[in-house]
C-alpha cells in the first residue's frame, strides 16, 4: 500500500467514526438524516450513470446530460396533464398513468439524446478535445432556453401521484415516496449492471470504451455503439427526472445545471467511467450533502462536497473504484 | 374657435396639448411584474379618460427588466438608459426589485428624473443606518433626490412578523432560513433581532443558495429537533424560498410558516404544493380593503383586468406610484404655465407632494424619499376558497391550487407610538 493510499483510508476511517458516533447518541436524528442522504443519492446515481458512460466511450463531459434530465421532468408533467390523474392521493389512474409515463418519456428522452449526439458530437469526434466540449456547453443552453421558453422562468408544478402513506419506526420518519425512489433507482442502477456485462451490445461497448480502434477491427459499429451510450444514458435520465419530480414536485428550467454539476462530481468520486462507482459516488455524495446540512451547517455543504472530491483525487487520482477510460 | 378651445383646456379638459410618456421598470415576466404593471396600466387609462393631465395624453410604456427568467439589474439600467434618452419621459414607476433600484439611482439621479417604487422594501435605498453597504447619498452622487416609494422598508416587515409569530401565534421557538440573497438576509437579520429582543429563541439560522440546493429536509429536521415551533424564511420566491414549505410536509412537520413580502406570491403557493395552508407572510402595506373607498378602484380593476392573476400584492401601490407621479407632472406643467415641464420641474414638484390621497392611504414622502405609512400587513393562505372568495381576494393566489389564496389578517401601523 503506498501512502497515498493510507490518507485515503484515514479519511474515509474518521468520517466513518465521527457519524457512527453521531449514530449511538443520536440514532434517530441520525437515521432520519440518513434516509434524506440516500433518496438524493439515488436520484444523483441515476444522473451521474450517464455522465460516465459517455466519458468511459468517448471522454467528452457531456455538460447536456443534466438538461437532458431536466427536459425528461417537463415531458414527464406535461404527459401525466393528460391523464385523469388524482393529485394528493393514489389511484389506479395514477398507477396507469406512471406505468404509461416512465417508458414513453424514457424513450423520448433516449431520441433527443441520439439526435443531439448526431448533431452537436458526432461531427466533432475527431475535432480537438476542445471543440465537443464547447457544443456540449451550447447543447446544454440550448436545452435550457428551449424549456424557458416552453414552460417560462418559474417553477413548474409536477403532479404529486404517489401514494401519500408514510411511517414512523423508531422515531424516524419515512413514506412510500422515500422507498419509491430508492427502489426505482436501485432496480434501473441493476438492469444496467447485467445489460453491460450480459449482452452483446453492452459487451461491444465496453469493447469500444477500452480500445474505439480495435473494437472496430474486430466489427463493431462504433458508431451504432456510441448511439447506444447516449440513448441509454438519457433513459436513465428521463428516469431519473420523472422520478425527482415525483418526489419534490417542483421543477424548474435550470435544476438541470446543479444537478448535473453534482451528478458530474459523483461520476469523477467513483471513478470516471466507471459505471458501479459512478452509482456509489452518487449515494456517497447524497449522504455527505444530507450529513453536512444537519451536522456541520448549510453553508459549509458545498464547501464539505467539493472538499471531499479534493481529498479523494489527491489521494486517489482514479476516483474510489477506478477509471476506466480508452487506453492510450 | 381658438379661444373657446382654451377655456376648455383651463377645465382641466378639452385641447390636447401633446404627449407626455412615462415608463415603468418591472420584472414582467413574472406574475408579481406583471400584476404591479397592470396596475400603472390601469391608473394611465383612467387618467387619460378623465383628459389626461393638464390637458396632456400621458403615454406608458412598460420596460422588462427580466433576463433568464428573473430580475437583472443590467437590464434594468439599460431600460433606464432608454427613458432617458427620449427626453418625453418625465419619469418612471419601478423598478420592482432593490437590487435593481441601487444600480438605477445612479443614472437617473444626475438626469433629475424621477423613479416612483411601488414595492423596493430595501431599508438602504433611503436610509443611512447601520449594516448598508453603501450610502444612500452617494447612490444620489451628489444631486437632489429623485426617489420615492409607497412601501415602507423591510426593518418593519421583520420584526412585524417577529412581533405576530411570537404574540399571536405563540412560537417562542424558531428556525429561520435565509436564501442568502442582500433582501434575504436583511430581512431574516431585522426578523432574527425582533424575535430574540420578545425572548423569543431561535433553534438555527441556516441559509442556501438556490444554485446549490434543492432538498432542504435535513435543514428543516434540524430546527425541527432544536425544538422550533415554526419557521421564518427570508427570501424571495424566484429563489426558491417556498420549496421548504412542502419539504416540511416530508419530514411529517406540521408548523406555520413566515416569511416577508417575497413570499405573497402566486408562485410561493406553488412551490408549497400541497402545504399551502398556514403560510404567513407580511406585505409592506395597507391592505386596500382596510382602506376606505379603496374597494371601489379595486372592483373597477378587476372590471378591466379580470384573469386570476391580474390583481398581486402591488397592484394598487403602483397605482398610487402612478397616480402621484402624474400629480406631481400635473403640477409641474401648471408652475410652468400650462407648457412641457422639464425633468427638473417635475422632480422639484414631486419633492413638494404632501397628504397624497392614494388607494392605500393618505400620506407623505420624507426628504429621503420614504412614506411616511408605515403599516406591514399580516397575510395567512387559506386553501379550499370558493372560485368567488378567491376572485375577490385582495391577496394574490395559487395557479395550479386556484383555491388558495393570502387572506389579509392584521396590520401593524409603526407610525403610531404603541
Amino acid at each position: 500500500m503506498s501512502l497515498p493510499d493510507y490518507g485515503f483510508y484515514i479519511l474515509c476511517g474518521t468520517a466513518v467514526i465521527l457519524l457512527a458516533a453521531q449514530a449511538v447518541t443520536h440514532p434517530t436524528q441520525f437515521f432520519q438524516v440518513f434516509i434524506f442522504g440516500l433518496t438524493q443519492g439515488a436520484i444523483y446515481a441515476l444522473v451521474a450513470l450517464g455522465y460516465t458512460m459517455v466519458y468511459g466511450i468517448i471522454e467528452l463531459i457531456n455538460f447536456a446530460h443534466g438538461d437532458v434530465f431536466t427536459l425528461g421532468a417537463y415531458i414527464g408533467t406535461t404527459l401525466l396533464g393528460f391523464f385523469a390523474i388524482t393529485e394528493g392521493t393514489f389511484t389506479a389512474i395514477n398507477l396507469i398513468a406512471l406505468i404509461i409515463v416512465f417508458p414513453v418519456v424514457m424513450l423520448i428522452m433516449g431520441g433527443i439524446n441520439i439526435t443531439i449526439e448526431r448533431v452537436a458530437y458526432r461531427p466533432l469526434r475527431n475535432a480537438p478535445r476542445l471543440a465537443p466540449l464547447i457544443t456540449a456547453i451550447g447543447m446544454s443552453f440550448f436545452l435550457e432556453g428551449v424549456m424557458f421558453l416552453w414552460r417560462g422562468p418559474a417553477t413548474v408544478h409536477f403532479p404529486d401521484i404517489l401514494p401519500t402513506q408514510s411511517w414512523y419506526v423508531a422515531g424516524v420518519f419515512f413514506g412510500v415516496r422515500d422507498i419509491f425512489v430508492v427502489v426505482v433507482g436501485a432496480v434501473l442502477v441493476s438492469l444496467l449492471a447485467v445489460f453491460i456485462n450480459q449482452t452483446k451490445l453492452g459487451k461491444a461497448m465496453r469493447a469500444t470504451a477500452q480500445d474505439r480502434d480495435a473494437a472496430q477491427l474486430m466489427g463493431i459499429d462504433i458508431n451504432r455503439t456510441i448511439a447506444a451510450t447516449f440513448f441509454i444514458g438519457a433513459l436513465l435520465a428521463g428516469a431519473g427526472g420523472i422520478i425527482w419530480g415525483l418526489y419534490y414536485n417542483t421543477i424548474y428550467y435550470q435544476l438541470g445545471f446543479r444537478s448535473g454539476l453534482i451528478a458530474f462530481t459523483a461520476a469523477v468520486f467513483g471513478g470516471i467511467g466507471n459505471i458501479p462507482g459512478a452509482a456509489i459516488g452518487g449515494l456517497v455524495i447524497g449522504l455527505t450533502a444530507a450529513f453536512s446540512d444537519s451536522y456541520i451547517g448549510s453553508k459549509w455543504t458545498q464547501v464539505v462536497i467539493f472538499g471531499i472530491l479534493i481529498g479523494v483525487l489527491v489521494f486517489r487520482p482514479t476516483g474510489l473504484l477506478g477509471m476506466r477510460v480508452p487506453e492510450k | 374657435m381658438v379661444a373657446f378651445a382654451c377655456g376648455g383646456g383651463g377645465g382641466g379638459g378639452g385641447a390636447n396639448k401633446g404627449t407626455i410618456k412615462i415608463g415603468s421598470d418591472l420584472p414582467v415576466c413574472t406574475t408579481g411584474g406583471q400584476s404591479t404593471a397592470n396596475g400603472i396600466k390601469f391608473a394611465v387609462d383612467q387618467k387619460n379618460k378623465a383628459g389626461g393631465v393638464e390637458g396632456f395624453t400621458i403615454a406608458y410604456q412598460s420596460f422588462d427588466d427580466c433576463r433568464q427568467g428573473a430580475y437583472n439589474a443590467d437590464a434594468g439600467v439599460a431600460n433606464v438608459r432608454q427613458m432617458l434618452d427620449d427626453s418625453k419621459y418625465l419619469g418612471m414607476v419601478g423598478p420592482y426589485n432593490s437590487a435593481v433600484a441601487k444600480a438605477e439611482i445612479p443614472i437617473a439621479a444626475p438626469k433629475n428624473f424621477v423613479m416612483v417604487s411601488p414595492s423596493n422594501t430595501n431599508p438602504c435605498l433611503t436610509k443611512d443606518i447601520a449594516g448598508c453597504s453603501y450610502h444612500p447619498q452617494d447612490l444620489r452622487a451628489g444631486n437632489p433626490n429623485n426617489y420615492w416609494r409607497v412601501v415602507t422598508t423591510d426593518d418593519y416587515q421583520g420584526p412585524a412578523m417577529a412581533d405576530y409569530m411570537y404574540k399571536q401565534l405563540n412560537i417562542k421557538t424558531v428556525g429561520i432560513l435565509d436564501d442568502s440573497t442582500v433582501f434575504g438576509v436583511g430581512i431574516a437579520g431585522s426578523f432574527e433581532q425582533e424575535f430574540k429582543k420578545l425572548g423569543g429563541t431561535v433553534a438555527a439560522h441556516s441559509e442556501y443558495k438556490k444554485e446549490q440546493t434543492s432538498d432542504w429536509k435535513s435543514i428543516l429536521l434540524n430546527f425541527k429537533s432544536k425544538g422550533a415551533q415554526g419557521v421564518y424564511v427570508g427570501g424571495t420566491d424566484d429563489q426558491n424560498i417556498c420549496i421548504p414549505r412542502k419539504q416540511m410536509k416530508d419530514i411529517g412537520w406540521t408548523a406555520p410558516f413566515g416569511g416577508g413580502d417575497g413570499i405573497e406570491t402566486t408562485d410561493c403557493i406553488e412551490q408549497a404544493s400541497g402545504n399551502e395552508s398556514e403560510i404567513y407572510a407580511t406585505s409592506a402595506g395597507a391592505d386596500a380593503t382596510q382602506v376606505s373607498g379603496a374597494k371601489a378602484t379595486i372592483d373597477a380593476f378587476r372590471a378591466q383586468f379580470s384573469g386570476a392573476n391580474d390583481f398581486g400584492g402591488y397592484t394598487m401601490q403602483a397605482y398610487d406610484a402612478a397616480n402621484a407621479l402624474m400629480t406631481a407632472i400635473g403640477n409641474a406643467i401648471k408652475a410652468n404655465n400650462g407648457n412641457m415641464p422639464t425633468r427638473l420641474q417635475v422632480r422639484d414638484q414631486f419633492a413638494k407632494i404632501q397628504g397624497f390621497k392614494g388607494v392605500i392611504g393618505t400620506y407623505d414622502f420624507d426628504q429621503n424619499g420614504d412614506t411616511s405609512l408605515k403599516i406591514v400587513s399580516i397575510y395567512v393562505v387559506k386553501t379550499g376558497l370558493s372560485a368567488d372568495d378567491a376572485k375577490n381576494s385582495t391577496g394574490v393566489c395559487g395557479k395550479k391550487a386556484a383555491n388558495a389564496c393570502f387572506v389579509w389578517k392584521t396590520q401593524f401601523d409603526f407610525a403610531k407610538p404603541s
